[in-house]
């Protein structure tokens, strides 16, 4: 006697091989210990766990925020994971900005770190053009590392680039990277003001000041020593997620600044 | 007709004509002149199968040479002969065992000819000294372990794992190496058990002497006995890997080329591949049909012979550096490397192979700038942002690393928790101009012309951290925005747009800039 559909369902369910048949999403992880091979975990530990793992490998992620944010801080931190988990990892650095001193303090092992520096330039003058094309550059660039595989995380950062320069490319960009990625054991991650890949995304994740209530910024959230800055109270919201991670989660990191930082 | 098959059956043997090895050595003594031809040279001369085993020692196998020549007295006399023709004085040895011809070579000068089945007889005299001499030849061979002392020949073999090492290569030179301590410690036993000659050594009882000084001793032993303790392992000429083409009419552009480019690796990269060798160095030669030749030369950071890598690699390199004309003869060649050995495992991640990093690299290279990738460095400075590029390496181990200097152990514990996160700057490479308002001493307001730095009021800050350094330089020197001396004031400012920013104050100029921002 056939059985029905609900049945078949009810039993897939409880067997947990459901994944491919109905919508639902396997838990998290069944025994609370991240998939390195499904995730490239951030490192930060209360992060990591918010998003299932950490940013799902075979996707383009997005970390967006706006300017001291704690976006690099977070992408390094991401990069020093990385390499601690003996991968290889590359650098798409659109406007050259990267701070080899804060990499390195962050933990990065700079020989598994292949930086691509941009050309893109923050004044461009007359050259209108001057920064669309070093923006396709880079994203050419981009693609190539996606192509060659097997680097663990890849990341493209225009977190200062001219929001128009983004917004002139095709969004079938985004689409191709996409499908680049998928299947891969990369990890794509996007660093931007505003969210570039939309629904591309894998994960997306922005960062702010304020959101959970820390504070005016400069009164609480941003502290200063006697010398220098020392750190400032940053928060994660996941504001899409297509894998693992549940929407709309909020997470507090603390940056502190680095010896000589 | 019966009688045959009877006697064939009876000893099967001895219709069979049993093969007579007959091996011959040059030795060159030391001279104070340097040798005008070397010894390979000269055993080329005689016979395909020759061994060097210094470059004042080869072997030759002569056997069937004697229809040729003569007796092997003749073949002696005619290697002296033509050695001497080419300015190289040697010791002739010619014997039915290498390892006989090898020590009379180095005993006796001259000429010397042993009789198939009288090696015994003619070593037993010789000093039993004369076996330090041939401790690296023995060393190297193969198939026997370096000798080693009284008693330690288990252990040391477990101890270190070594392995002899291969004979010469042609064109490789090596001389004749001191003798190891084990071989000293091995003659001054059997100058106490009172060994003069090689004869008396030949005559000890072998389960004895293995059970007194290892089984090397047998190796020696078998020596002075006149046996071969392996046979002869021919040197190989290194293989030339070249290929050309003629074309009848000459092409232009890459994409031509390419086709041209494979056809010709293709078959390079199966003869690669059959002598388990890799592509070291790339040479692509272009004969433009000015006559001229455009030659190009790509030392590849891995042995690699992937045809699709190779082609690649060449054709990335004649993009960014194209011929001056139409081309009409291709030729490639490689210099050969030992291929690499890989064991993969499933234990951890793949990483991207050699080939497709200096793929990688390469169109990287093409597309941004050879100076524009690389993996960054720091660099022992105090200059704000300094840092350096490196090479970005092709291998990688795959092992999971701990950071363990004694800087980043020093490092607060909190700041490399798992609960924080390490507060990184972006820095601008070229400082942005600012204009600072100054309120009691301290930065009130930032503002700057430049797009996308509005700037605004001071909320907070910190500083002034003075920095100065390199103040012996020139101070002409370097560029605007990386003088190769500065001194400045630096101070971190929090604005009321949110953003942080690390300023600063050159103190001769007094102008400010903004230098980071932090994120």
């Amino acid at each position: 006697m056939p059985l029905a559909r609900a049945d078949l369902e009810s039993l897939l369910r409880t067997r947990r091989l459901d994944r491919t048949l109905t919508t639902a999403l396997p838990p998290l992880d069944p025994a609370g210990i991240p998939d390195e091979y499904v995730c490239a975990p951030t490192g930060h530990t209360a992060l990591d766990a918010r998003l299932g793992g950490g940013f799902p490998r075979g996707h383009l992620s997005e970390i967006v925020g706006p300017r001291s944010s704690g976006r690099t801080s977070l992408l390094l931190q991401m990069l020093a994971a990385a390499t601690a988990r003996g991968e290889l990892v590359a650098l798409v650095d659109a406007l050259d900005m990267l701070d080899v001193a804060s990499a390195d303090a962050a933990g990065v092992q700079l020989d598994r770190l292949l930086w691509v520096r941009g050309h893109v330039v923050t004044n461009p003058g007359l050259c209108r053009d001057l920064n669309q094309r070093a923006v396709e550059q880079a994203i050419r660039a981009f693609t190539l590392v996606l192509q060659a595989g097997n680097f663990g995380l890849v990341a493209f950062d225009a977190g200062e680039a001219p929001a128009d320069a983004i917004r002139r490319l095709p969004f079938t960009t985004w689409m191709r990277l996409q499908r680049l990625i998928e299947g891969s054991q990369t990890a794509g991650v996007l660093v931007g003001s505003e969210s570039m890949a939309r629904s591309s995304s894998g994960l997306t994740v922005k960062l702010g000041i304020g959101a959970s209530g820390f504070g005016i910024r400069g009164t609480r959230a941003i502290r200063f020593g006697s010398r220098l800055f020392e750190g400032f109270d940053v928060d994660v919201r996941v504001i899409r997620a297509r894998a693992r991670a549940r929407e709309d989660a909020t997470v507090a990191l603390r940056t502190l600044a680095a010896c000589g930082a | 007709m019966r009688n045959v098959t009877l006697e064939s059956q009876s000893n099967p043997e001895s219709h069979i004509p049993h093969p007579v090895f007959l091996y011959a050595c040059l030795y060159r003594p030391p001279q104070s002149e340097p040798a005008r031809a070397s010894l390979a040279v000269i055993a080329q001369e005689f016979s395909p199968r020759y061994e060097c085993h210094r470059d004042d020692l080869v072997s030759i196998d002569v056997s069937g040479l004697e229809r040729l020549l003569g007796p092997a007295r003749v073949i002696g006399e005619e290697l002296r002969r033509d050695a001497a023709s080419r300015g190289v004085r040697v010791h002739v040895a010619v014997a039915g065992a290498r390892m006989a011809a090898l020590v009379l070579a180095h005993a006796r000068p001259g000429v010397t000819i042993v009789e198939p089945g009288g090696e015994a007889g003619a070593l037993a005299p010789l000093a039993i000294g004369i076996l330090e001499r041939l401790d690296d030849v023995v060393g190297a061979d193969p198939c026997v372990p370096p000798s080693q002392g009284y008693g330690e020949a288990r252990q040391s073999a477990k101890r270190d794992g070594s392995r002899p090492g291969p004979t010469l290569r042609s064109g490789q030179a090596r001389g004749s190496a001191p003798p190891s301590d084990a071989m000293v410690e091995t003659l001054s036993v059997f100058k106490r058990w009172g060994l003069k000659t090689l004869g008396e050594l030949a005559a000890l009882p072998s389960a004895d002497l293995a059970s007194r000084l290892g089984r090397q001793a047998l190796v020696w032993q078998a020596i002075a006995r006149g046996d071969d303790v392996r046979p002869l392992v021919p040197t190989l000429e290194e293989e030339r890997f070249e290929s050309s083409l003629e074309l009848e009419w000459p092409i232009e552009g890459l994409e031509p080329l390419s086709f041209v480019l494979t056809r010709l690796l293709e078959p390079l990269s199966t003869r690669l591949e059959r002598r388990d060798r890799g592509a070291a160095v790339l040479h692509v030669l272009l004969r433009l049909v000015t006559k001229d030749v455009h030659a190009r030369r790509l030392e590849l950071p891995a042995p690699m012979r992937d045809v699709r890598a190779l082609r690649t690699l060449a054709l990335l390199d004649l993009e960014s550096h194209p011929p001056a004309g139409a081309v009409d003869r291709v030729a490639v060649v490689i210099d050969p490397t030992p291929g690499r050995v890989l064991q993969h495992t499933l234990f951890t991640r793949a990483q991207p192979t050699p080939e497709q990093v200096s793929t990688l690299l390469a169109r990287l290279g093409a597309l941004m700038g050879q100076d524009r990738l690389g993996a960054p460095a720091t660099v022992d400075s105090y200059r704000p942002g300094a840092f350096a590029m490196m090479p970005f390496a092709t291998e990688h181990d795959d092992q999971r690393r701990t950071r363990g200097t004694r800087r980043e152990q020093d490092e607060p514990d909190a700041a490399r928790s798992a609960l924080n996160v390490v507060s990184a700057l972006r820095r601008c490479r070229q400082p942005v101009p600012a204009r600072v308002t100054i309120d009691d001493g301290r930065p009130a307001r930032v503002t700057t012309d430049r797009r996308g730095f509005v700037g605004g009021t001071v909320v907070s800050c910190a500083g002034p951290w003075r920095t100065s350094g390199n103040w012996w330089a020139d101070r002409s020197g370097g560029t605007q925005t990386q003088p190769s001396y500065w001194n400045r004031d630096e101070w971190d400012v929090a604005l009321n747009d949110g953003a942080v920013y690390r300023i600063f104050q050159d103190r001769d100029t007094e102008a400010w800039f903004i230098d980071a921002i932090v994120d």
